[in-house]
């Protein structure tokens, strides 16, 4: 029961990194039609720039800022020197874009960081804390609250303010977020900022339990495009789920079979989900209602 | 484009360039010279597949370096440890490669949107993974060592100029199958796909079917291109098949440029040689030649998004606009063409006369 419990603790906390990779996903998605292939590089840029700004000597919190701060202008640049100028309505062009984004990032920070994994310190120090004979580490609380924390921003953003608003008709189309006044590729750019800034999130709070270094991006972005592809690529609430359904499949299948099977969860969830169900957890939901 | 199925036949300037290309080895006698070569044979292979998938039928995939190590562990696992036959060994990698493209097609390609680029880079880490976890197979690590020659009906493809002979004989009748796919129905359908799905349908175009067709035969290229090269390395190690090798291929299909087989053949030329520099310009000091391979992949990355951005139509178009100007004073292509060797640029020539022609 207590191992059950392990399980479920440690899939939880890797399905909070996920929704938030997956958020990323989706923000871009939403207002392009195109997948961000570079958006696993801004996770890595979260963890990087994180053990860049405490090794200058900067104390946590003014680190943590200024590492999703930063990521948040290189993913703005990105946009601003790379996306903008196609285009628009070629998603085929976007994505190459992206991968070629993503390459030269990642090989960025391979000649700025160097090729050795790097850590941060837990956010706070301390033994794990015991519960119904489960242990939870404190840097996994940390996680899911600063999840929680930046889910519920992003859903305040989205729903209370004129920008996110203006997000969301962009999503909806942008011809008629056009004629309504909205500067649509400023909302592009919008969406680039904060997908980095959420990377950059998940990218920080996970680097104290696994480490982190230049070519981590490409495998926590198909972890977390699974994530948002099994959310449906839209809803922002299934999204979060998703994330979480995906890092509770992949904690069972490594805790109660092996653990090299871990990484392969994510390839059959969303092979499988793109073959029975493309919808994703939202279409069920809908399907559910109807 | 408009000429893709109007002639009847390959152009001569294809034939002699075959020639030219049979008598390297005749001709140059420095044999890391020839393996190089090699090396361009086998990457060319790939390229013809990814230029059916990405140049034609607009598919864009992450993983290819994948299939190419499913073929070259296939071939060698078969022939060393089963000991079956070359020829046998080198089948089953394109057949094998195949399926393995066809599971990952099934679901990924039945929808719009982009999801085969994400599942073939998802595939293409596991693949990496497995490369090394099944280590009763592949060698694990350490790799897969010892693998024999090529060798058909008791001739043992040994030296450097009969392994160049075979690499560019089984390149070559892939692209004139290529050639013919690409001028008939098939092509068509393909390049309908690129400009967009919805007047390919509005066309009576299958475009699923035609999407997993250029996806399998992608992929049985690739695995083939592996089979040859565990045959010509003699040892095949995991850490060949990752992410930046199959963003290379991907590169050299964009950077080649869409609808054309001699663009990317001859961006495979360009960037094969380039890895190789130090091959072609002996004289090249270590410090350039070392920085060349450290920066090797930041070149493909910048190099998509600037094509991209500047040149969305590739080398393919960047040598069409050349030859519509007509003006003696040519491009940047033509520059690029003059540093390179014959073998570089003569792959892209016969499209680009039939364009002359055709306008």
């Amino acid at each position: 029961m207590s191992e059950l419990l392990q399980f479920l603790i440690a899939g939880v906390k890797n399905g909070a990194i996920y929704a938030l990779v997956a958020l990323g996903f989706t923000v871009v998605f939403a207002s392009t039609g195109a997948i961000n292939f570079a958006q696993g590089e801004f996770f890595m840029l979260g963890g990087v720039l994180g053990v860049f700004f405490l090794r200058l000597g900067l104390p946590l919190p003014a680190a943590v800022l200024a590492a999703v701060l930063a990521t948040a202008i290189i993913g703005g640049a990105f946009e601003a020197l790379a996306i903008r100028p196609l285009s628009a309505g070629d998603p085929l062009k976007i994505i190459i874009v992206t991968i070629g984004g993503s390459v030269a990032l990642r090989q960025f920070a391979l000649h700025i960081f160097g090729p050795n994994e790097m850590i941060i310190a837990p956010f706070s120090s301390g033994p794990p804390i015991r519960f119904a004979g489960a242990a939870v580490e404190r840097q996994t609380l940390w996680i899911w609250g600063l999840t929680l924390v930046t889910v519920a921003c992003l859903a305040i953003v989205y729903q209370k303010t004129m920008l996110g608003k203006a997000m969301q008709a962009t999503s909806l189309s942008h011809d008629g977020a056009r004629l309504m006044g909205i500067d649509t590729k400023k909302m592009v750019t919008v969406a680039f900022v904060l997908s980095a800034a959420l990377g950059a999130v998940a990218g920080l709070a996970v680097t104290p339990l696994t480490q982190t270094a230049f070519d981590v991006g490409a495998g926590i972005g198909v972890k977390g495009f699974t994530a948002a592809i099994l959310g449906g690529l839209g809803n922002p609430l299934a999204t979060v789920c998703g994330g979480i359904v995906l890092g509770l499949l992949e904690s069972l299948a490594a805790g109660y079979f092996d653990p090299l099977y871990k990484d392969a969860v994510a390839l059959v969830v969303l092979l499988g989900v793109l073959f029975v169900r493309p919808s994703g957890l939202a279409g069920l939901m809908r399907r559910g209602r109807g | 484009m408009a000429d893709m199925g109007g002639k009847p036949r390959l152009p001569w300037v294809s034939w002699l360039i075959a020639a030219a290309v049979a008598c390297i080895p005749l001709v140059i006698t420095d044999r890391f010279l020839i393996k190089v070569l090699t090396f361009v044979g086998l990457n060319v292979l790939v390229a013809i597949g990814l230029a059916l998938l990405f140049g034609y039928t607009g598919q864009v995939s992450m993983g290819h370096a994948a299939f190419v190590g499913i073929g070259a562990y296939t071939c060698a696992f078969l022939t060393v440890r089963i000991g079956t036959p070359w020829i046998v060994g080198f089948a089953a990698a394109g057949v094998i490669a195949a399926a393995g493209g066809l599971l990952l097609a099934l679901p990924s390609l039945r929808l719009k949107g982009h999801y085969l680029a994400m599942a073939t880079l998802g595939f293409g880490e596991i693949m990496s993974l497995i490369f090394v976890e099944a280590e009763s197979v592949t060698g694990g690590v350490d790799g897969f060592a010892r693998i024999p020659p090529p060798s058909v009906a008791g001739f043992e493809f040994k030296e450097p100029a009969t392994l160049y002979w075979l690499v560019w004989a089984v390149a070559g009748v892939a692209l004139l199958l290529a050639y013919n796919i690409t001028r008939f129905r098939p092509g068509r359908a393909m390049l309908s796909l690129h400009g967009g799905e919805i007047g390919a349908v509005a066309s009576g175009v299958d475009v699923v079917g035609t999407k997993i067709k250029a996806f399998v035969i992608s992929a049985a290229l690739a695995g083939l291109s592996g089979a040859l090269y565990s045959g010509v390395v003699g040892f095949v190690s995991p850490s060949v098949f990752v992410l930046s090798s199959s963003v290379m291929y991907l590169a050299m299909a964009v950077i080649g440029g869409a609808g054309s087989l001699a663009g990317p053949v001859a961006a495979t030329a360009l960037f094969t040689l380039l890895e190789y520099l130090n091959a072609l310009i002996p004289s090249m000091p270590a410090p350039i030649a070392e920085n060349l391979g450290l920066y090797q992949t930041d070149i493909y990355g910048i190099a998509i998004i600037l094509v991209v951005i500047f040149a969305p139509r590739g080398l393919t178009g960047l040598w069409q606009r050349r030859r519509s100007a007509s003006s003696a004073k040519g491009g940047s292509l033509a520059e690029r063409r003059q540093g390179s060797s014959t073998q570089a640029d003569t792959p892209a020539r016969p499209e680009g006369l039939e364009e002359g022609e055709g306008t």
